[in-house]
């Protein structure tokens, strides 16, 4: 055998063996969106509310001094809401939007800030299309492929659409009803091998249909 | 005598090969042995359609860990106004710890391979899987009790701190497996000239390499050989020094057979750790895979700091470094036993049967130098600290 091939056989067992994402989630994020539109029926960006778990919240709080204690206003949480846009840079934000097929591809995020509510930190930011979509159907997952971070649609209103032309209709699919793994499945998640998309399984689909 | 130099070349090409083909088995009898112990998307059943939810076995243990890590901080709250709920804390986070080293990290993965390449027993590797785990946790521990109790930095700079003890960590394992790599390739290279130059030769020393022949032969060197030195000094000067292999080898059995009856008779603690090698060899590896703490205590630590009860966040921290354990010790366990039906199957033979396991043995040190490089040059990103 080439030296070569063995070379490549050994980098695919590596991969297969140990490269294996056996990622678990340490932080919950409970996700509401809106989807705005420009009046020109285009959606223009995504504007994102995520509530983090308490632990996280806690955790994230560490150090953090305040005038007034257990208070947190927004201006003694902008840094750590910067370090929060920084680092989710990394990961695409988390959000993944496609239309027609094709991918969407977002800016780096705005009007980002950090509300402290019930003991829990929300991060608000929104995240602006390169391009405006002008489409019937677009679809917007939301998780984390490493599953490091456990995503869920809020139990109340987790989709709104802003300025949406008359007769837009959304949907949204849970990791936890079957059509949503199934529709995982089905995608690229294990037949592409790239095992990065194991946190697909637990995407957070959201579909928006215009007439 | 027993080495040509002319014949070496192409010797060492064929050795290269036979190592890299040992190398790639024992990956995928790793894969295997995820797949046996935690299920990978890979090995686990495909959902179908019908099913619910991310199904399968992994699917299972990531909704009982996530199950299991949520319960945590509600207990911890309710542990601030009702004492009793401590001891559901403390089982909690145990159970949390069994399914957690079952699932990700490069712990259990790392100490099996250097159980398999430095010819550790079960019982080693046991004492190893626990020690590493308690120093996981109580790295862990130390991180928040400086950072947030002491100093009161952010989180940002703990999880700084975390990445670089992170980092180290890494490079540990990938030096540690570099030099079991270098040990382990010159007993295999050894082996296999022994058994191409001269089959009488080869086999008439199988012995030797069956025992602890060749076992951890830098080590050795420093301990029980000087001993040997002595005795032997009138030998060697008569000899070539392709002699040197052979006598060394016999004098590394000597040794370690009087090792091992030492630490039989002595009870099994001491052997356990100051084995063959010694306790410096053993606490390098605990080292390696015990310095990174897991980013899941950190944040239990801190909440319960918060929460004014940073002793049960402590004790819930050491509970799941129990439970990691005992899921790395199993599979540590395992790692051993299929090391010994290997041997089993392929010493019955013939010196072929010395050679093959050389050669595993170098191949599982090939894995622990993998590991390291790939956890440290970020191909196994999912192990990797993020901070947010």
């Amino acid at each position: 055998m080439k030296p070569s091939r063995l070379i490549g056989l050994l980098l695919l067992c590596f991969a297969l063996g140990s490269g294996v994402a056996h990622a678990h989630p340490h932080v919950w994020i409970t996700s509401t969106s809106e989807l705005i539109y420009a009046p020109d029926g285009s959606i223009t960006g995504v504007r994102h509310a995520w509530t983090f778990d308490d632990m996280f919240s806690t955790y994230a709080l560490e150090g953090i001094e305040t005038k007034k204690k257990g208070v947190y206003t927004h201006e003694e949480l902008a840094p750590l809401a910067q370090t929060n846009i920084e680092s989710l840079k990394e990961f695409a934000y988390f959000t993944f939007a496609k239309a027609d097929g094709k991918k969407g591809g977002f800016l780096e995020p705005v009007d980002y800030f950090l509300e402290y509510k019930d003991g829990l930190l929300v991060l608000h930011f929104t995240l602006p299309l390169k391009t405006p979509i002008k489409t019937r159907e677009l679809s917007l997952e939301i998780f984390d492929p490493t599953f490091f971070v456990d995503f869920k649609l809020a139990d109340k209103d987790p989709v709104r659409l802003v300025g949406a032309p008359e007769g837009c209709k959304f949907s949204f699919q849970q990791p936890n009803d079957g059509a949503a793994s199934a529709q995982a499945m089905g995608e690229d998640n294990f037949l592409s091998g790239g095992n990065a998309n194991f946190g697909a399984m637990y995407a957070n689909k959201i579909t928006v249909t215009c007439p | 005598m027993r080495s040509n130099p002319a014949a070496r070349e192409p010797l060492i090409t064929h050795a290269l090969a036979i190592g890299a083909l040992a190398v790639a088995a024992v990956l995928a009898i790793d894969s295997v042995m995820h797949v046996l112990a935690a299920q990978t998307p890979f090995g686990g059943p495909r959902p179908s359609a019908a099913e619910a939810s991310p199904s399968g076995i992994v699917g299972w243990l990531l909704a009982k860990q996530s199950e299991f890590y949520r319960e945590i901080s509600s207990t911890i709250r309710a542990a601030k106004s009702d004492g009793s709920a401590v001891w559901t804390l403390l089982a909690i986070s145990f159970a949390y710890g069994i399914f957690h080293a079952a699932g990700p990290g490069h712990g259990k993965a790392v100490i099996s391979s250097y159980l398999v390449a430095n010819q550790e027993t079960a019982r080693r590797g046991i004492a190893l899987s626990f020690v590493s785990a308690m120093l996981q946790s109580l790295v862990a521990v130390l991180i928040v009790a400086i950072g947030a109790w002491l100093l009161n930095v952010t989180a940002k700079t703990m999880c700084g701190a975390e990445r670089v003890i992170e980092i180290a960590s890494y490079a540990l394992i990938a030096a540690f497996g570099a030099r079991l790599v270098w040990v382990k390739g010159a007993s295999f290279m050894r082996a296999l000239q022994l058994r191409t130059a001269s089959p009488a030769l080869a086999l008439a020393s199988v012995p030797a390499f069956h025992g602890h022949g060749l076992h951890d032969h830098a080590e050795h060197d420093h301990a029980g050989h000087r001993h040997a030195d002595h005795g032997h000094v009138h030998h060697h000067h008569d000899h070539s020094h392709a002699d040197h292999d052979h006598a060394h080898a016999h004098d590394h059995e000597h040794g370690h057979v009087h090792d091992e009856h030492c630490g039989h008779s002595h009870g099994p603690l001491p052997s356990e750790l100051a084995g063959p090698g010694g306790w410096r060899r053993g606490l390098s590896a605990i080292f390696a895979v015990g310095l990174r703490p897991c980013s899941g205590a950190i944040l239990v630590l801190v909440f319960a700091l918060a929460q004014g009860l940073f002793w049960a966040g402590i004790a819930a921290t050491f509970a799941m470094g129990l439970g990691t354990a005992i899921t790395v010790a199993s599979i540590a366990v395992l790692a051993v036993s299929a090391r010994g039906v290997a041997r089993r199957l392929s010493g019955a033979s013939d010196g072929d049967g010395a050679l093959i396991m050389r050669g595993i043995e170098f191949a599982a040190a090939g894995l622990v130098l993998l590991f390291g490089v790939g956890l440290l040059f970020g191909y196994l990103a999912a192990e990797r600290v993020t901070c947010f």
